[in-house]
């Protein structure tokens, strides 16, 4: 099997709205971003890839971490993650999109994200 | 946490002065086959004597968005008047091939995918539109997955308040602690809307957020 991943920075994921990284999934390409997707632009990725499922496409399983939520961090941890969040612009983490006919599920493990293939 | 406690209680305050003038809506929302209908035809046959949709084992058998209008549910002494709203599952994938193991033809199980495709468009469009969303999970099922945690921050992101359901309890694989366990900052209410198991606390707690 011919796996492709592609790394996607954050800010393109934003400044595109998803759309450009559409006919990635179409053609089997597993999507990595650098950032923990917001819940309203998880269901915005949810919606376009809908708009996009057909017999060859069947769409996504999608799965996320959030480094600034982890249990083990103290409050000070939490509250310094969250003032550079909002330096930087985005949720530190990570997220994986891939199409549904090669990933058949990502588990969160709960700091740790495993692919089935 | 304080913050968003702070903004749902802000909103829900204002929903309360500006309710009068528009009509209420309640949203039924969760994953495929996790019991929204079953709920929704619940609540209609006991205060309204009729059902809203039909149920099957197949799944995305809600494909449309679809409201029972004035629905008025009583429990000590208040009243509440609403418009019931049953959405189709939310799924990040529909394979018509799945539903082809339940027996559909090839040619009815591709129109079925395409119109499950668009009921989850509808159903992500509508969550703006509600005034409480009451989200249905199986509680036999593994409560920590991708769809419940997209729906449930859309709900927190965007102030609107929501009880998470607990259903199918009367099944012996029934975990609700599970959910509880899962989400704990939320209300969470065990029902079987089969059976009508503790229906009445789901009554009582919708009254109570509204």
């Amino acid at each position: 099997m011919n796996l492709k991943i592609k790394f996607i920075p954050y800010e393109k994921f934003k400044r595109n709205k998803f759309r450009i990284f559409l006919k990635d999934l179409q053609e089997s390409t597993i999507l990595l971003i650098d950032a923990k997707l917001t819940a309203e632009e998880e269901a915005h990725v949810i919606k376009e890839t809908m708009r996009k499922v057909s017999g060859l496409f069947t769409g996504i399983e999608l799965n996320s971490l959030e480094l600034s939520n982890a249990k083990k961090l103290s409050n000070f941890e939490k509250l310094k993650n969250m003032v550079i969040e909002k330096l930087i612009g985005k949720k530190r983490g990570l997220t994986i999109i891939g199409p549904a006919k090669t990933v058949r599920q990502i588990k969160k493990n709960p700091e740790e994200l495993l692919l089935y293939m | 946490m304080i913050l968003n406690g702070l903004r749902r209680s802000l909103s829900s305050l204002i929903g309360a002065i500006f309710r009068k003038k528009k009509d209420v809506r309640i949203g039924l929302y969760g994953p495929v086959n996790s019991g929204k209908t079953t709920l929704a035809n619940k609540i209609c046959m006991d205060w309204i004597g009729e059902q809203l949709g039909k149920v099957s084992i197949i799944p995305h058998e809600t494909r449309e968005i679809q409201t029972k209008e004035s629905v008025t549910i009583k429990d000590n002494g208040k009243s509440l008047t609403f418009n019931l709203v049953d959405t189709p599952g939310i799924a990040t994938k529909i394979d018509f091939e799945n539903f082809m193991k339940y027996g559909l033809k090839r040619r009815h199980a591709k129109q079925r995918a395409k119109e499950a495709t668009r009921g989850v468009i509808e159903a992500i469009k509508w969550l703006d539109r509600m005034d409480l969303v009451l989200v249905v999970l199986d509680s036999c099922v593994d409560p920590l997955n991708q769809v419940n945690i997209t729906i449930l921050g859309n709900l927190d992101a965007r102030n609107i308040p929501f009880i998470i359901i607990a259903n199918k309890v009367d099944l012996k694989k029934s975990k609700a602690s599970r959910i509880r366990g899962a989400f704990p900052n939320y209300k969470t209410v065990g029902i079987s809307a089969k059976t009508g198991f503790n229906i009445e606390e789901l009554y009582s707690s919708v009254i109570e957020t509204l």
